[in-house]
């Protein structure tokens, strides 16, 4: 195969009047010198030899590959530093609400997240923080101190700190991985906040997943920054996970302090929980991946705020999840999810207003596009229906949502 | 309504026209360790099938896995198997939990200077030199001289493959120098009289391969002993895909795991899986 001549490297010619010398020296014992050849390299006199300054060259690449070595080792030690975050920007549109009710609909732009994860990731310890600046303020997510059993390879950890609740599936998922902008009904009431001060351990062995812990139990958006009560919630999830279908069972009993109207002094009722999920992964539809979810989850004693609006309160909620990739970029899901604030409790109204308590099952359905990988695109509209009664009606709180989320 | 229905058919034809556009194309990206095999099987494929355009670039394990991921690549080489976390990350992106495909097999050699006396070292004692805690060649047999370590970037299969079989899934040694593919420790390792460094077999060429003692014998990571397992280091490659393989990667996968691909793997210095 013929070889390509690389390009002649120009070099300064003298001028006209000076006597040129050629690269390569006569030898003293050529009794007569040969001419150099027409098109040999010509350089001005006192300049280096191509030998000279190839070497010159190579000590420069060396000293350069040093340099390269040595800020790579430097920057292997920072590759422990991870930092990562999302925002998710969105437009909310819901249909006006009709006269009857009174409350009207809305059309607005919102930053529903923003967050900032900082990771170091050593060898026995891992430090974790999060937060989240919203148009309210700047709050802290997530702030954990990992430590790692020695001799597991990271398969067996304690962690103290702030975190999320070792509790089912969709309660621990990040934002940023789920298809529907918010968590379901179910999900938002039982977990409200979805973290909580405490400790916790953490195991996996082959495909069990074990996750157990002690919390203050109130959830990080009961208003208090310290617990009130000495009353501690053991919370835990025992799971499985074979590839293409995984799941688990999950429990927390733990008490809470409050009062009923019947009661004359503060005193503590129970607040637990009990839930199961299920995750399956298939591969049938030739246009890309599908994967089913579902979780149920009932339990007494709930509510967002002091996790006690619905003290000593039976509820129980579930949703059945469909996500469907189309190609690699797309995808479609649509999810059913359903929730009782009250076991047992008749569905009550207020003239043509729906009781507070009253069932709510929601059908939503979103699509979503990925622009590379750091920004997803996402339009849902979910279709709430309140459970009525007498002449009550079902609200018009229909939403769509456009959001945008950009992720690193 | 027919307007509603043009602009539908407008949207999903431009969601499906980059994948058209790109029929007839595999991309294979990752692990430094693969890529002349890969590309080895890439020329013979195409030769094959002249329609064909099979893409190899390498970068290390962990970057193919990211790019699985990212959908930069149709198939991911690595010499290490998945990470959970790893594995999770794209199954919650692509709802479908991805395939691994054992394509070669590779001993993991430990390279000395040719003038280095030793021949071989045990798994242990590679440990405390890559931990730190043996300095020098004397302590292991060898030459009053101070040992000087050559590691790979942390994206690299090779360097997790060491680090968990060797090391125990303890952090190497500062002093350890890391170097940006198995080539390059090579070259490291054959201009340094004291370096040692790790490698693929592929690439052990002008330097000393030690051989690993296990009891009393020391075997060298020969085509037998990688095969029979007595060559204590030894390792799968893999192919990882998104999902099933279809159409053309899975002609260039039945290609790589066919006689004449797993000639092609002999050829090059590995071993074969079949």
């Amino acid at each position: 195969m013929a070889q390509a001549t690389p390009p002649q490297e120009q070099l300064p010619t003298p001028p006209a009047s000076e006597p040129r010398e050629a690269v390569q020296p006569a030898s003293p014992a050529d009794p007569e010198p040969k001419q150099p050849p027409a098109n040999a390299y010509s350089v001005p006199e006192g300049s280096p030899s191509i030998d000279e300054r190839l070497s010159a060259d190579e000590h420069r690449v060396e000293a350069l590959e040093e340099q390269n070595t040595e800020t790579k080792n430097d920057l292997s030690a920072l590759k422990k530093l991870r930092f990562s975050g999302y925002v998710q920007a969105r437009y909310l549109y819901q249909e006006p609400q009709d006269e009857v009710t009174g409350a009207g609909g809305f059309s607005r732009f919102t930053i529903r997240r923003s967050r900032l994860k900082a990771t170091y990731t050593g060898d026995l310890a891992q430090f974790m923080l999060q937060i989240d600046a919203s148009p309210t303020g700047v709050a802290l997510r997530d702030a954990e101190s990992t430590l790692f059993i020695p001799g597991t390879k990271q398969q067996l950890s304690l962690t103290l700190g702030q975190m999320k609740w070792p509790f089912g599936y969709e309660g621990p998922q990040s934002s940023s991985d789920r298809e529907f902008p918010e968590r379901s009904r179910v999900v938002r009431n039982m977990l409200p906040s979805e973290r909580d001060r405490g400790a916790k351990v953490n195991g996996r062995y082959k495909f069990l997943r074990v996750s157990a812990g002690v919390f203050d139990g109130a959830g990080t958006d009961s208003g208090t920054t310290q617990d009130n009560d000495k009353e501690k919630d053991i919370i835990g999830r025992v799971g499985f996970d074979l590839k293409w279908i995984a799941g688990g069972v999950s429990g927390w009993y733990g008490q809470d302090l409050g009062k009923l109207p019947t009661d004359t002094f503060r005193r503590a009722y129970d607040r637990s929980r009990l839930g199961a999920d299920l995750q399956a992964y298939f591969d049938v539809v030739p246009l890309g991946g599908t994967s089913l979810k579902g979780e149920f989850i009932a339990g007494r004693t709930y509510g967002a705020a002091n996790n006690a609006t619905h003290l000593d309160v039976p509820a129980h909620g579930w949703y059945l999840l469909l996500v469907q990739n189309i190609g690699l970029n797309d995808a479609v899901a649509v999810r059913y999810d359903t929730f009782d604030p009250h076991n047992g409790q008749a569905n009550t109204a207020n003239g043509e207003t729906p009781g507070a308590d009253n069932a709510v099952d929601t059908l939503g359905v979103v699509v979503q596009h990925h622009f590379g990988e750091n920004l997803k695109v996402s339009a849902t509209y979910e279709l709430p229906m309140t459970q009525v009664v007498a002449q009550a009606s079902d609200p018009k709180d229909n939403l769509f949502t456009l959001q945008m989320q950009a992720r690193f | 309504m027919k307007k509603t229905l043009r602009s539908s058919l407008v949207a999903l034809g431009l969601t499906l026209l980059p994948l058209a556009a790109q029929a007839g194309t595999v991309t294979v990206k990752g692990s430094d360790t693969m890529v002349i095999l890969a590309q080895r099987w890439a020329e013979a494929f195409m030769k094959k099938n002249p329609s064909m355009k099979i893409q190899v670039t390498g970068g290390g394990s962990g970057t193919g896995l990211a790019a699985l991921q990212n959908g930069t690549t149709d198939i991911a080489m690595s010499s290490r198997e998945m990470k959970e976390a790893e594995e999770e990350k794209l199954r919650a992106r692509y709802n479908t939990p991805p395939t691994q495909f054992s394509v070669a097999k590779d001993g993991v050699t430990f390279y000395v200077n040719e003038a280095n006396k030793l021949d071989a070292l045990t798994v242990e004692q590679l440990k405390d030199i890559y931990l730190g805690d043996t300095t020098s060649w004397k302590a292991v047999g060898g030459a009053d001289a101070p040992i000087v370590l050559y590691s790979r970037e942390n994206s690299s299969g090779t360097y997790v493959f060491v680090k968990d079989t060797v090391l125990g899934g303890d952090d190497f040694a500062s002093a350890a120098q890391t170097l940006p593919g198995t080539a390059a420790v090579v070259n490291a390792v054959s201009k340094e009289k004291n370096g040692i460094g790790y490698g693929g077999a592929a690439y052990a060429k002008g330097i000393k391969e030690l051989k690993v003692k296990k009891g009393n014998e020391a075997f060298a990571p020969t085509a037998e002993n990688v095969k029979s397992g007595k060559y204590p280091l030894s390792r799968d490659l893999f192919f990882y895909l998104r999902n099933k393989p279809s159409g053309d990667v899975k002609a260039f996968i039945d290609f790589a795991l066919s006689a004449e691909g797993q000639a092609i793997v002999t050829q090059v210095g590995y071993f074969p899986v079949k």
